[in-house]
Parts: C-alpha cells; structure tokens; sequence
C-alpha cells in the first residue's frame, strides 16, 4: 500500500484504535488513559499536518476498495477535507486536554472517552469521504457514538435529551439515506472528486434532481441546526462542558454544514446548483436561521442554551457562504467553518469552567465573575467580541468575506442580514460580559478547592486561552500563507479551476 | 516624495498601550501601571514630532492585508491625541480612587492604542479594528464609577456606536468591493463611481456622524462626558470625537467633484450643532455637560469645515491644514477646561486668582481673544471660508461665524459661573495639578511650536 493511501486510513486509525484500547481499560487506570487520548491526539494531529502539506504541494491520498456491487468505500484527501481535518484534530487535542480536566473524579470515564474517541474518527471519516455513501456511513457512526456523550450523566434530563436528539439526528439520517439512494439510482455512484456530473444531464431529469437536492438538505440540515429541525440542539445542552464544545465547535453541527458543502460544491455542482434555482431558496433559509437563533438566544437565561441558539445562528452563516454565487462567497463560507469551531468551542470551556469552577450555570449568576476568573472571562469576551464581527478577531474576517462575497453575487439583502445578526449578537452577549466586569459580586463565590495561584484548574484553563490565541490570530494574520482564510482561498481555486 | 517610516517607534507607539494592560494580570502592580499612565503616549509624540517627510507603511501580513501612514492631516490628529492623552494620563494619576484603579488602567491603554493607531492606518481593516477597539475600551471608562447615571450613559453610548459602526462596516463593504481595493484612500474614487455613490455616503456620515456628535445622533454625548471620570471625558470630548472627523474626511469623496449637496447638508448640520448646542447646553447644570454641548458646538463648527472640503472640491488641500489646527486648537483647550472641573481652589488668595487666571485661558481661546490659539484658527478658518465664493450659504456665512461665536460665549460663561459656584478649596495630589497645568502649557505655549500650526503660519 503507498503511502498517498497509508495516511488517510491512518488518521482514522489512531482514534478508532484509541477507542478500542481505552475500552479495554479498566475505569480506574486514570494516568494510562489520559496518556493514550493526548498520545492519539497527537499523533492524529501530526498525520493531519503532514497531509495538510501533501496536500497543499498536490499529492493525492486516497484509498478506495469496493464494498458491494456498485458501492465503494472511498477516503480522499483534498484541500476542502484538510480544512474539516485539520478543525478536528487541533481541536480534538484541546478538547481531550479539557475533558480530563472536566471529568476529574466522575465517574464512567472510561465509557466517556472510548465514545469520545470514536466520535472524532467518525469526524475524520466525515472529513476524508470520497463519496457520498462513505460520508454517510461516518456521519451515522457519529450519530451513534454521540448519543452515549450526551446522555453520559444519566439524569432524567440527559435521557429526555438524548431521546429527542436520536430521533432528530436518526431521522434525519434515513431522509439522507433515501436522498443518497435515489441519487445513486438516477447517477451510480458518485465520487466528490468529480464535479460537474450533472452539467449537461438530461434537462428531464431537473425535476428529480431538485427533489433529491431537497431531501439531501434537508437530511443534512438536521445535524447543522436549520430552521425548523435545529430543536434537538438546545436540549442537548444538558451533557458535560467537553461534549458541548466537540458538539457545537467540530463534529455534530459541523458535519451537517460540510455535509451541505459537499452536495453543492462536489455532487451538484455550484454552477448546476445555480442553474436549477436552488441556491437562493437555500440562501433564504439560511438567513433566516441566522437571524431567527440570535433573536431566541436574547432570552435564554441558561449561558450554555444561550450559546446553542447562537450555534444555530453561527452555523448558518457557513451555509449562506455556500449559497453566494461565486468564489468569494464560498472563501466566505469555509473559513467560518474554521472560525466558528474556535470561536465557539472557546465559548464552551468559558461556559465549563464557570460551571465547575463557581458552580454557574445562569446568566445573571455571572455577576462580577470577571474578577475571580479574569484570564477565563478575558477569553470569553474576546470570543464574544469575535462572534459579534469585531476586527481584528476571526469572525471580523468571515463577515468581511461574506459581505463581500454577496455584493459580488449581487446579493445586497444579505449585507442587512450581515449587520442585523451582528447587533442581535452584540445584545445577547455583550450583557454578559457586562456582568463578569462590571456587575458586583452578590455572594462570595464557593472556595471548595484550591488552585494554587490559577483560578482554576491548569487542565481547564489552557485550552480556552489557547483556542483565544488562535481566534486572535487567525483574523490578525489572515493574510499570511497558512491562515484559514488562504486555506480557504486555496481550495475555491482549486474548486473553481478544475 | 516619501520618508521612510521609522519602524520601531511605530509598533512602539501602538503596541505600548496596547500590550500595557498586560500587566494588570499581577494583582500587586496596580500603583506601577497608574503610575505608567503618562508614559503610554511619548512613544507616539515622539513619533509625530520626529518623522519630517510622509511615510508609508506595508504591512501585507497583517489582517487583510494593512498599509500605515503618516501625512499632514494625520500628524495634526496625531499630535493632538499622544499630547491631550499624556496629559490626562498625568492628571488621572493624581485622579484615581482605589476603586477598581486596574480596570481603569486596561481600558485606558486599549483606548488610547485604538485612538492612535486609527490615526496612523491608512487601509480599511485595521481603520476599522482601531476605531472599533476605542469604541468598545472607552465603554468601559465611561461605565467606571458604576452608579445608575454612568450604566445607563454607557448603554446609549454602546448602542449608538455600534449602529454607527454597522453603517461604518456597510459603507465599507459597498465601497471597497465597487472600487476593489482595500485602502482608504482608494474609497473616494470608489464611491464616486458608483452606482450606489448616494447610499455609501449616507452611510459614512452617519456611521462616523454618531462619534463627531452630529445633531440627532449625539444623544451619548451629554450623557456620557458628566458621568466619566474627569481625565476620560477630556480625552473622550478632545480627541475621541475627532476620530469622527476624520473618518469622514479619509472616506468621503473630498476631492471629487459633484458632492456639492452633501457638502451643504454637512455645513447645515454643522451649523445647526454649533448653535443648537448653545440652547440646551446653557440650561445644564453640571458644569461638564455644559462643556460636552460645547464639545457638539464646536465639531458643528468642524463638521462645517468638512462640508466646505466636500462642496469645493478644488480646495482641499487649502482646507484641510486649516482643519488640523482647528482640531489642535480645540482639542487642548477643550481637554483643559474638563480637567478643570475636577481642580480645587488653593488657601492662598493669590494662588487662588493664578488659578483663575490659568482656568480662564482655554475658555478665552475658545472665544478666539487675541494672542490665543484660538484666534489663529478662528482666524484661518474663516479667511479660508470666506476666500470660497463657490460655497453653499457663502452669503449667510460672516452672519453665521458670528453667531457661533456667540453660542461659545453662551456656553462658556455657563460653564465658568457653574465652575465658580462648585470649586472649593482643598487638597489634591500634586500629579493632578501638574496634568492641569501641562494641559494649559499645551493649549496656549506649545501650541505654536507644533509642525502643524508653524506649516500654516508660515504658507
């Protein structure tokens, strides 16, 4: 086997072998598994950074072996799943550094970070697919090794929540399956690889494929939180802080929105897509989850529902980029995706240690947690400053770029969009950070442990202040060679000059 | 013909007070991080002072790209915000309580680091990013005391700024993607031929209308200047507001032709500033909200200005020097009569009329007496108003300079009679006194040593 086809099964590898060996471990080998799960993450990362260069330099890692008659198994490196791989194993990194931090002393951490660690390959099999069949069967298996996360506390809440998300994500699943299905009837198989299937397709066959578009959306939707099938999202709040984060910043909403970036951009077709009229419709209702979380997220008291329903509206932002016609758009688009899992996932470990550090859970229990916490708060609100659009942080570059993808596609109402779902973001989170620095203290906050001269435990607060130096930097050097933003750039030439 | 930029003391003069909040992570060092607040801004007077020849400044890995500069209009703006902020920073010293003296100081550097650094950037990103990183910091000097007053002043102030910067951010995106380049200076070409050349400008005046305290959208400023701690209002009414100003005078199409009706609709709006502002503001009671209304009168005055370089596009280059010492001028004497407010009387009789004295000088210059800064620029402005025939009201004109200057008179006696009536004797530390008087040194003697104002003595 070469090495182009060595590397990609290999970053699957490490976290489904990581998995399967932090299964057979007894519950009580704490040091040993925390040494398997930063190993694993590590090496993943590595893989991840030598394809990213293969890549960048135009060497091919695929493999592909066929399954059943007509069906192959195909994993393919290209610059978009780079993008989506690359998310995922730096942050899967910080997230495992977070989780042991998190789940010190609670118990069934064993069952937790086997699932965690079969979560994340099933975001690298996401990733890396090379067809639609092959992302299916990842994007069910991340269905799968979620559920037990999300209910890991096993309170009564947990498993209503749970419950609620199995039957939105698995639904979700069969209305993509039919979709894939029906497609594969109408075209065989079909690689990502080659775009442009469908450009000179029999025009009696537009109506079916339009139908097919639908039904592939509307699978996909689910997992990214669209409007009206985002309800499992802010349920699923109730699992723990890590979960939340990998939840929100990488694998579940994410593999929904790159699912979407696939069918339009490597199985239809921009141009295609653009021809059947089905990008505007799509557009719209990205605008309008946008618009319509951030205005329910101005009334969750809860800060981690507040954040879901700001994931729900974040998310969307990626999808509209997809929809602008044009190459700028997409740059747009996919540098969010990169942006908001930093951003977002910063949020999260804020949100966490507040939870586990002073026992807050609520927005107005915040009150003057600046001071106890600063270097936590200070990350949080840069974060907050980044997800409102505030240069020079990441999510100033996204908005920039997509406000200048839509004028370019001759798109000028999403411009209004752009600033309305700024000045909603401003108003649900700036008052939050309004009460860590400037609201006095109401109670003395708990001091059931001692941190040494940290506010709070060192596993807790590195990842949050490293995911803050990337959302800073990433907008601050969005011009050098190896920021999201070229990233980004690299693949719409190579999407856009075949 | 282009200088060299001198690379060190730009990132010095920017990174300092940027990087300075740093050091508020150590609990113990809050009496070194006050006692570092004057020091934040040398970098930066050095830096206007020194560098004789423009420059400009590549900078292609920042952001989206950025490009730095430093001309004449900017040096005056620069000039003005490393002097009044090394001053108030000298008097905030001798200012702050114990309360929450480590806030202060992180809000104070990122403030003033945008302030300075939006002066210095010539490309859309990083105008943006400083102007928005004053915006957001100087909430929180506005909000420090905390009470019910300051809360409330703050939220006006945030909500306003940032629908100000939301029309900022579209004006940008329209007219960076018409004229496909991301500097400044390439916006007025892009606007000009543009289809949407209406709209873009609309939203500039606004966008930067709420920060320069354009009537209708200068609500935050009475609210706000009262409740700050003294040394933030001087900075906030001398130089922040300008940074109005000049945003609008580096995105508006000054220099095109054809921009006659906006260039009169700004003087008219300035116009109505300059006098509207006399009504409400000599009927306060509080000796700084007088001087905030004075802060609206006088950018109406400027606003005036930056609609004459707008309507004549053929005069800008005579304009805008003309602008620069205004701003000077207006900007030391405004910080000095803020910092005023929070000085008390010596025992000493004699002292007590020095004092006087000393506290009458900036309002007096205001006034345009002889011998003061504000006779030149007075002086200037209406020699280069009134040598433009082409100008929208151009008849009415000596009639309205007058009546500005009346409105000054109104607001300054307002302000001197409140400020006899509340001034009591007693004690304060020495760095508050020397920041005063530093600030009055500025106003009336260094004034005329500035690069700025000897250009436009000696043309």
């Amino acid at each position: 086997m070469s090495a182009g086809a060595l590397l990609p099964i290999l970053a699957l590898l490490s976290s489904l072998l990581a998995a399967v060996v932090i299964f057979a471990l007894p519950e009580t080998s704490h040091r040993l598994r925390t040494l398997v799960n930063l190993l694993a993450a590590l090496l993943k990362l590595g893989i991840v950074a030598v394809m990213t260069w293969g890549v960048f330099q135009g060497i091919d890692f695929s493999v592909s072996f066929t399954m059943l008659p007509g069906v192959r198994f195909m994993l393919r490196a290209d610059a978009l799943a780079m993008l989506f791989a690359g998310l995922s194993a730096l942050l899967w990194l910080l997230t495992t550094i977070y989780a042991v931090g998190y789940l010190e002393d609670s118990p069934n951490r064993s069952r937790f970070f086997g699932f965690f660690s079969l979560c994340v390959a099933s975001t690298m099999g996401i990733a890396l697919a090379g067809n639609l069949f092959t992302f299916f069967l990842f994007y069910e298996m991340l269905t799968l090794s979620t559920y037990p996360l999300v209910v890991h506390r096993g309170t009564e809440k947990a498993l209503q929540a749970g419950r609620n998300y199995i039957i939105y994500t698995l639904g979700g699943g069969v209305v993509l399956l039919l979709g894939i299905a029906w497609l594969h009837g109408l075209a065989g198989d079909l690689a990502f690889r080659e775009t442009g299937h469908f450009q000179g397709s029999d025009p009696a066959l537009h109506g079916q494929l339009t139908l097919i578009f639908v039904v592939l959306i509307a699978g996909l939707g689910v997992k990214a939180g669209m409007f009206p099938v985002h309800g499992w999202l802010p349920q699923a709040m109730v699992a723990p802080a890590p979960v939340s984060a990998l939840l929100h910043a990488v694998a579940v909403v994410k593999a929904g929105a790159f699912g979407i970036v696939r069918v339009v951009y490597d199985i239809y077709g921009i141009d295609f897509a653009f021809a059947l009229g089905l990008l505007q419709p799509l557009a719209w209702l990205a605008a309008f989850t946008i618009l319509y979380g951030s205005v329910r997220a101005l009334t969750q008291i809860d800060l981690k529902r507040r954040l879901a329903f700001s994931t729900i509206s974040q998310v969307s932002y990626i999808i509209l980029g997809v929809t602008l016609f044009g190459p700028i758009g997409t740059v747009g688009g996919l540098v969010h995706l990169l942006h908001q899992g930093i951003m977002k996932i910063t949020l999260f470990f804020c949100a966490g240690n507040y939870a586990e550090t002073l026992g807050v859970h609520r927005v107005d229990e915040l009150d003057g947690a600046g001071a106890r916490m600063p270097a936590t708060s200070a990350a949080f609100t840069l974060a907050v400053l980044g997800m409102i659009g505030v240069p020079p942080l990441a999510g100033f570059v996204t908005k920039w770029v997509l406000g200048t993808g839509a004028l370019a596609a001759s798109m000028e109402w999403v411009i209004l969009v752009l600033l309305l779902s700024s000045l909603l973001n401003a108003a649900y989170f700036l008052p939050i950070v309004y009460r860590l620095w400037f609201s006095p203290v109401v109670a003395p906050w708990p001091a059931e442990r001692r941190w040494g001269r940290l506010e709070t435990s060192a596993w807790l607060l590195w990842p949050p202040l490293v995911t803050t130096l990337m959302l800073i930097l990433v907008g601050l050097l969005a011009a050098t060679a190896f920021s999201p933003l070229s990233w980004a750039r690299l693949i719409v030439v190579r999407m856009y000059l075949p | 013909m282009n200088g060299s930029p001198p690379l060190v003391l730009v990132a010095v003069s920017v990174l300092l007070p940027l990087l300075y909040p740093l050091l508020a992570t150590r609990r113990g060092w809050h009496r070194a991080l006050r006692g570092a607040l004057p020091l934040l801004p040398v970098p930066a007077l050095l830096l206007a002072f020194q560098s004789a020849a423009p420059w400009t400044l590549e900078l292609p890995w920042l952001l989206l790209g950025s490009t730095w500069m430093l001309d004449e209009l900017r040096r005056s703006f620069l000039l003005l915000t490393a002097l009044l902020w090394g001053v108030a920073g000298l008097y905030a010293v001798g200012y702050l309580g114990a309360q929450h003296v480590r806030r202060f100081c992180v809000f104070w550097g990122l403030t003033l680091s945008g302030n300075l650094g939006l002066v210095l950037a010539a490309d859309i990103a990083s105008f943006y990013a400083f102007f928005t990183l004053m915006t957001f910091a100087a909430y929180g000097l506005i909000v420090h005391v905390g009470s019910g007053r300051a809360r409330f002043a703050g939220r006006v102030y945030l909500v306003m700024a940032l629908c100000g910067e939301m029309a900022m951010l579209a004006g940008f995106l329209l007219a960076a993607s018409t004229g496909d380049s991301l500097l400044l200076k390439d916006l007025n070409v892009g606007i000009a031929g543009s289809a949407n050349s209406e709209l873009m400008t609309a939203l500039f005046i606004v966008g930067f209308g709420v920060k320069a305290g354009l009537p209708l959208l200068h609500f935050w400023l009475p609210l706000a200047h009262p409740v700050a701690p003294t040394p933030a209002s001087a900075v906030l009414s001398g130089t922040m507001v300008k940074a109005g100003l000049l945003g609008w005078l580096l995105t508006l199409p000054v220099g095109e032709a054809g921009w006659f009706a906006w260039g009169q609709f700004l003087m008219l709006m300035g116009f109505a500033g300059a006098l509207g502002a006399a009504v409400f503001g000599v009927r306060q009671r509080d000796p700084k909200t007088v001087l905030a209304w004075s802060s609206i009168s006088q950018m109406g005055l400027l606003t005036v200005l930056a609609g004459a370089t707008l309507a004549v596009p053929g005069q800008v280059s005579g304009l805008l020097p003309v602008i620069g010492v205004f701003v000077l001028h207006h900007g030391l004497a405004k910080g000095c009569l803020f910092l005023a407010v929070g000085l008390v009387l010596p025992a000493h009789r004699l002292l007590r009329w020095v004092v006087w004295l000393l506290l009458a000088l900036p309002g007096l210059s205001l006034l345009g007496v002889p011998l003061t800064s504000g006779q030149f620029a007075k002086g200037v402005m209406k020699d280069a108003l009134l040598g433009q025939p082409g100008l929208p009201l151009y008849g009415l004109l000596p009639l309205l300079l007058q009546a500005t200057t009346l409105a000054t008179l109104v607001l300054l006696v307002r302000y001197g009679w409140l400020l006899w009536q509340q001034l009591e004797r007693g004690n304060i530390r020495a760095t508050r006194w020397l920041g005063w008087m530093l600030a009055v040194l500025c106003s009336t003697v260094v004034f005329w040593y500035l690069p700025t104002v000897t250009a436009v003595m000696s043309a």
